[in-house]
C-alpha cells in the first residue's frame, strides 16, 4: 500500500483546461481499478423562487402566471476519477457543492449533464440518521440499513453483533432510533457501513459528533478499511482528521474544482483563502 | 456496448435485490409499527375487523339487515369492509410515503417504488388477517345459513391482484401528488369518506333509485366488492365483463399511476 502520489503540475493543468484536473489519472504505471469515475458532471437546481406546496396558492399563482423559477448551477464540469484504495477528502466552504457532489456519486440524485459511473458496494453515510426509521428500534434499523445496502436478513443476522458491539450501543437494540442521541445514531450508522466492508466509503461530516474515543476507533477502522482496498471520500471541515485519513484532496468553490492535489497541499492553500475572507469581512 | 450492458442489467439485478430486501424489511416493520406496544399484539389485526364489523351489524343491521333477507348481514358487511380496506390502507399511508421517507430518499439510494409498493404489501397482509376474520364470522353464521362455496378460492386469483393494481396505481398518483401540493391530503381525506358511502359497504344497493344504481357503475370500488361478494357470499361465478372491469381498472389506475410518478420521480427530491 504504498502511496503512489506523485507531484504533478495542478495549477498547470488548471490554467490549460480551465477547471477540470483529472485526479492520479497523469500517469498508467500503476492502474488500479478506477471505482468512481465522474466525467464532465454538473448539476442545475430548479427552484421555484417562493415555496408552493398546496394546490391552492398553486392555482392562484398559476392564473396569475406568477410561478417564477430560479435556475441555480451547483456543480459545474466537474471531473474527478478515483481508485480502488484511495481515499478523497473534499473541502470548501458551505454551499460549495460538496455535499451535492457526494450525493451524486452516490447516485441519490441524478446530474443534469455528465456520467457517473461506480464499481462496488457503496455504503453512503451523508447524514445523522439516513437510512433510519426513526420510529423503528435500533435492531430493525439494522436490518433497514442492511437491505439499503444491499444485504438479505440472513447476510445481515451474522453481521449484527459485530455492529453492537462496535457501536457500544448494546442496551439500547430495543429503542426507538427517536429516541437516540445524534451521537447514538452516528455510532450505529457508521458501525454498519464499516461492518458491510463496502468498496466505497463515503462519509460526510457525520464523524464529528462522536466522543473522543468512539471518534479515534473510527479512524482506526477507516484505517483498516483501507489497507484493505476500501475507496474513502470524506468531507469535512477538520484539517486535521482529513490530514489523518486522507492522501488526496478536492477543494470545491462555487460548483467548481479550485484546486486538487494532495491533502497537505490543497487544506493549506485553502486555509490561507479561509484567513483572507476572514480578513476581508 | 455488450460490456456495458451487461454491467447495467447486473446493476439492475442488484437493485431488484436490494429492493426485495428492503420491502421484506418495510413490510415487517410496518405490520409491528400498527400494534406496538399492545399486549395482545399481532391478534389485534384480527380483532380490529371483527370488532369493526360487529359495531358495523349492531348498528346498521337493523336498518340495513332487513332490505336483504337472503344474504347474511355481518358476513355482508365484514366482506365489503374487507376489501375496500385494502384500498385505504394503501392509499392513505401511501399518499404521504414519500415525504415520510424523506431522509431515505435523500441520503440513501434506493429505487423509490419500494415505498408506495411497501405500504400495498403491508396493505395485503392486513387483508389477509381480514379475511381470517370472514371466515371466523362465517363459521360461526353456519346455523344462520352461511354457506362455504368453492368460487372463494378465486379471492386470490384472480380477485387480488386486479385490486392490487387499482390500489397501488390510486396511491401512486397521491404519492406524487403529495409531494408538490401538501392539501392534497385533507382533499383526499374527504374524498375517501365520500367513496366509502358510496360504495354499497354497509347497504344493499337495490334500495338506491335506478338513476344512482346506474351511477354506481361509474365506481370502480362497487365492482370489486360486488365481485368479492358474489364470490364469497353467492357462490357464483363473476361474469367475464366482471372480470374485464376489474382488471381494467386495475390496469388503468396503474398506468397512470405509473405514468405519474415516473413522470416526477426524478423531482421529488427537489419538492421534498
Amino acid at each position: 500500500m504504498e502511496d503512489i502520489i506523485t507531484e504533478i503540475q495542478y495549477d498547470d493543468l488548471i490554467e490549460s483546461t480551465g477547471n477540470t484536473p483529472i485526479l492520479s489519472d497523469s500517469y498508467s504505471e500503476v492502474e488500479r481499478e478506477i471505482l468512481i469515475d465522474v466525467k464532465d458532471v454538473s448539476m442545475l437546481f430548479r427552484l421555484p423562487a417562493e415555496k408552493i406546496d398546496n394546490l391552492k396558492e398553486y392555482f392562484i399563482k398559476f392564473l396569475k402566471r406568477k410561478i417564477k423559477y430560479k435556475d441555480f448551477w451547483v456543480l459545474k464540469n466537474i471531473n474527478l476519477q478515483v481508485r480502488r484504495g484511495e481515499s478523497l477528502a473534499l473541502i470548501g466552504r458551505n454551499g460549495a457543492g460538496k455535499s451535492t457532489l457526494l450525493r451524486l456519486i452516490a447516485g441519490i440524485m441524478e446530474p443534469a449533464k455528465g456520467e457517473i459511473t461506480t464499481k462496488g458496494v457503496m455504503a453512503p453515510l451523508l447524514k445523522l440518521g439516513a437510512g433510519f426509521d426513526s420510529n423503528a428500534t435500533g435492531k430493525e434499523n439494522i436490518f433497514l440499513n442492511g437491505a439499503i445496502l444491499g444485504f438479505s436478513k440472513k447476510e445481515m443476522a451474522k453481521k449484527y453483533n459485530s455492529i453492537v458491539e462496535f457501536s457500544e450501543l448494546g442496551d439500547f437494540m430495543n429503542v426507538p432510533i427517536k429516541n437516540y442521541s445524534s451521537g447514538m445514531m452516528a455510532r450505529l450508522g457508521f458501525s454498519i457501513a464499516v461492518d458491510v466492508k463496502p468498496d466505497i466509503l463515503i462519509v460526510d461530516e457525520i464523524l464529528a459528533v462522536g466522543d473522543a474515543p468512539f471518534q479515534k476507533k473510527c479512524r482506526t477502522r477507516i484505517k483498516q478499511l483501507q489497507d484493505s482496498g476500501t475507496t474513502f471520500i470524506v468531507v469535512s471541515h477538520s484539517m486535521e482528521t482529513l490530514k489523518s485519513l486522507c492522501q488526496k484532496a478536492i477543494w470545491l468553490k462555487d460548483g467548481k474544482i479550485e484546486l486538487s492535489g494532495s491533502v497537505a497541499e490543497v487544506s493549506s492553500s485553502y486555509l490561507k483563502y479561509c484567513n483572507e475572507v476572514s480578513l476581508d469581512k | 456496448m455488450a460490456f456495458l450492458n451487461n454491467n447495467k442489467s447486473k446493476a439492475n439485478i442488484v437493485m431488484l435485490k436490494k429492493s426485495v430486501f428492503v420491502l421484506n424489511s418495510l413490510v415487517s416493520k410496518n405490520i409491528r409499527a400498527q400494534y406496538r406496544n399492545s399486549t395482545l399484539g399481532v391478534v389485534w389485526t384480527v380483532l380490529n375487523p371483527l370488532l369493526n364489523m360487529l359495531v358495523m351489524a349492531l348498528v346498521f343491521g337493523q336498518f340495513f339487515g332487513r332490505t336483504m333477507p337472503n344474504i347474511d348481514y355481518p358476513v355482508y358487511v365484514l366482506a365489503g369492509n374487507t376489501v375496500f380496506g385494502l384500498l385505504r390502507m394503501t392509499t392513505t399511508s401511501g399518499l404521504t410515503c414519500m415525504v415520510e421517507n424523506y431522509d431515505m430518499l435523500t441520503k440513501t439510494r434506493i429505487p423509490y417504488y419500494v415505498f408506495p409498493v411497501s405500504h400495498l404489501l403491508s396493505a395485503v397482509v392486513n387483508f389477509g388477517f381480514s379475511f381470517i376474520a370472514l371466515l371466523i364470522v362465517m363459521l360461526i353464521r353456519i346455523p344462520n345459513g352461511v354457506k362455504f362455496y368453492w368460487t372463494m378460492l378465486m379471492t386470490i386469483v384472480p380477485f387480488l391482484p386486479a385490486l392490487m393494481l387499482f390500489s397501488l396505481g390510486i396511491a401512486l398518483i397521491l404519492a406524487t401528488m403529495y409531494v408538490r401540493f401538501r392539501d392534497i391530503k385533507h382533499f383526499y381525506g374527504v374524498i375517501l369518506t365520500l367513496w366509502t358511502y358510496l360504495t354499497p359497504l354497509f347497504y344493499n344497493d337495490a334500495i338506491l333509485s335506478p338513476k344512482v344504481r346506474y351511477l354506481m357503475n361509474f365506481n370502480p370500488m362497487y365492482h370489486f366488492v360486488k365481485y368479492f361478494r358474489d364470490i364469497v357470499q353467492s357462490g357464483i361465478v363473476p361474469s367475464l365483463e366482471s372480470h374485464l372491469i376489474i382488471y381494467g381498472c386495475g390496469i388503468a389506475a396503474l398506468t397512470i399511476g405509473l405514468l405519474a410518478f415516473g413522470s416526477q420521480k426524478k423531482k421529488f427530491i427537489m419538492y421534498i
